[in-house]
């Protein structure tokens, strides 16, 4: 009895394994996807060729210079910059935010050494730790949380780094813990957002917001933004339902669905994403609306989106701009030279309406 | 007053109204919601939205099914939700050989999964909410090294199966009912059923018995791997895209609620398919009323919470007697 055991537990075991990697290797190795043809194409488009550069918005807020921070000049071109990243390059903002930085460090010659903390703050924390040990002169980080980093960066501080963080800002004093945060101003997307709706739908009728995940500042701030500027310019705009997409396609397209059933009459849906903006379009083309029927507004600037309004599903996009490398490296560059720089810079997020969105497509990420 | 009238033979009757409720509780809470709705709901008492509340609730019923089975073989699968992705994601990289090539592919991914889940348990004794738990982690992790990010779906025939249907009922509506039929089938009127049920009763007597436990638990998760893969090929259909990253997302804990609900006993050794179908219903229609009537999203989470409580309950105090 007992040899036939261990050998059924063998064979199980490597029946187990073979399978395993059997079906990894068939996974992999021989799979053909709808459009492997175009690929190429579309990743070329990826880096920051013909795309518009951010320029610093020149803030009025408060500057950091090299002095008040600590450290000695240098010149950037020397320098090595290291750059990370928080989550991996999964969706349409991470590969165009990493292919921004990089394709900026590749432009002035600097060296680059990135590293991706997969979604993992201890990892982030590690990796920037990392960084600074293989020896970068200066950070940009793409922060994964806003808290936790007090001793990293003290660490940081103590060797003069200078450190750039960029879309997500840390809760730690600026010029002595970091030098500059460059990020949207997700509030004036959200205000912006409802100068759409309101010249979409005429400033009047019923609307609804397909709200981001929940505690999250983008989905807070990019409501707030919103809400203030229908209340503010077109109070005939009454918002009658807010619900949770959670940033997801499928969500979207699910919500919108119970939507347009209890609420038949609705003109406008605010999406604070793209992909929920496109699950919405999802559910009113199953509804048998058409397009235009529903004014859809939405926040990201991505490539489907803005194909969306060249078809008519969409009536605008506004961006939240990715390409924050030339930015950063234009700071840390200022910055080393000595000259003070704003604490805090907006990036300039541009948008997408039937004006622009043909002309403008190949811009979008 | 009534306390102590009900003092002499109360254990008999709360034991028969628990019972009573454990077993047909769900379908008192359909029908309610489904009166309330009617009445407070605009709109509520139309085709098309009972065709959105369907289509809804058919990938969440696939993959309850599959979980049926595993919780009525004593077990758990964790891995569904995963697997939905990892099902998505082969699809996606398969849909240029051809569309049934690439579901066929899809399919095999998910009993790929539930073979593994089932060899672990089966074999090396690990217990299913760990072995599953293991093959939840690795098969979200499989599905976005295979699809990072995701990718729209323009195969034509992908399409049709998601928003198509024969004479006004959706095709997804067919083939979750059609699964269900089938896997009720096969636990009231199959060796395979008779046998899982065994098992999930008590294993050490299913094995004296010279029950083959290992192939039928296997067999188990391999069918609950499938059906959840099913589940992800029709959602991408009707997404049409594939989205590793968010499909499937807590898609246990719907399913795993769908079954307890619908009361089939987490013990083991009972299953309840007709159940499971209406603790589905019940799900989907407590989420659609919360956002229609444009209640704060966490309060459906809290709703949900509630209904598990209410049913978990009515199942202990059976199971304590």
């Amino acid at each position: 009895m007992k040899p036939t055991t261990r050998l059924s537990r063998i064979s199980a075991r490597t029946l187990l394994a073979t399978g395993l990697a059997a079906s990894l290797a068939l996974a992999t190795g021989c799979a053909k996807s709808e459009d492997d043809g175009d690929k190429s194409s579309v990743s070329k488009d990826q880096g920051d060729s013909g795309q518009v550069v951010s320029e610093p918005s020149e803030g009025s807020g408060p500057t950091c210079a090299i002095d008040a921070y600590g450290g000695k000049k240098l010149d950037l071109e020397s320098a090595t910059v290291g750059f990370s990243q928080s989550e991996k390059e999964a969706n349409p903002f991470r590969i165009a935010e990493t292919a921004s930085i990089k394709a900026e460090a590749k432009k002035r010659g600097v060296k680059l050494l990135t590293a991706n903390a997969q979604s993992q703050f201890s990892k982030q924390i590690s990796d920037v730790q990392d960084l600074i040990a293989k020896g970068a002169d200066l950070l940009v980080i793409a922060p994964l949380n806003s808290d936790g980093w007090e001793p990293v960066l003290r660490s940081a501080a103590a060797k003069h780094i200078p450190i750039v963080t960029i879309d997500r800002k840390i809760n730690t004093k600026a010029c002595k813990d970091y030098v500059s945060f460059i990020g949207s101003d997700f509030v004036e997307q959200g205000k912006r957002a409802a100068d759409q709706m309101i010249e979409a739908t005429g400033g009047k009728g019923d609307v609804a917001i397909l709200l981001g995940a929940a505690g999250n500042n983008v989905t807070t701030e990019r409501t707030k933004g919103f809400q203030d500027r229908v209340k503010e310019k077109a109070p005939d705009l009454k918002i009658v339902f807010k619900q949770t997409g959670e940033f997801a396609r499928e969500k979207g397209q699910q919500v919108t669905e119970q939507l347009i059933q209890s609420k038949p009459g609705i003109d406008g849906i605010y999406a604070e994403n793209d992909e929920m903006g496109l699950g919405a379009v999802n559910a009113l083309k199953g509804a048998g609306k058409k397009a235009g029927d529903v004014k859809i507004v939405t926040v990201d600037g991505t490539r489907n989106a803005v194909q969306g309004i060249v078809d008519g599903w969409i009536s605008g996009v506004i961006e939240s701009n990715p390409r924050f490398g030339p930015l950063a490296f234009q700071t840390l560059d200022t910055f080393t030279k000595g000259t003070k720089v704003s604490q805090d810079i907006v990036i300039k997020d541009s948008a997408y309406t039937k004006d622009n969105a043909k002309a403008d497509l190949g811009k979008a990420y | 007053m009534t306390d102590l009238a009900l003092g002499g033979k109360a254990p008999a009757d709360r034991d028969r109204i628990l019972r009573y409720l454990q077993d047909y509780g769900v379908y008192l809470g359909v029908a309610v919601l489904l009166i309330l709705n009617i009445f407070l709901t605009p709109h509520f008492l139309s085709a098309e939205n009972f065709r959105t509340q369907a289509v809804q609730v058919a990938p969440v019923l696939i993959v309850a099914l599959g979980m049926a089975l595993a919780i009525g073989s004593e077990g758990v699968d964790l891995s569904v939700g995963s697997v939905m992705a990892l099902s998505t994601s082969l699809l996606s990289l398969y849909l240029g050989y051809g569309t049934w090539i690439a579901l066929i592919v899809a399919l095999i991914g998910g009993a790929a999964i539930g073979v593994a889940n089932g060899s672990l348990i089966a074999f090396i004794g690990v217990q299913p909410i760990v072995a599953t738990l293991a093959l939840m982690v690795a098969g979200r992790g499989l599905a976005l090294v295979l699809l990072p990010q995701l990718k729209d779906v323009r195969d034509p025939t992908m399409a049709s199966l998601g928003s198509g249907d024969v004479l006004g009922i959706p095709y997804l509506v067919l083939i979750a009912a059609a699964l269900a039929l089938v896997v009720a089938f096969v636990v009231r009127r199959t060796t395979f059923g008779r046998q899982l049920l065994a098992i999930g009763d008590s294993r050490p007597a299913a094995r004296l018995a010279g029950l083959p436990v290992r192939r039928v638990l296997i067999l188990v998760y391999v069918c609950s791997g499938v059906l959840a893969a099913v589940a992800g090929v029709l959602a991408t259909a009707r997404l049409t895209a594939s989205d590793p990253t968010s499909l499937g997302n807590l898609m246990e804990l719907s399913a795993i609620t769908a079954v307890v609900v619908g009361g089939t006993p987490l013990s083991g050794g009972r299953i309840r398919i007709g159940g499971t179908v209406a603790g589905a219903v019940l799900i989907q229609l407590l989420t659609a009323t919360l956002i229609k009537h444009d209640l704060p999203p966490s309060w459906t989470q809290i709703a949900q919470a509630v209904v598990i409580i209410l049913a978990v309950y009515a199942a202990r105090e059976r199971g304590k007697r």
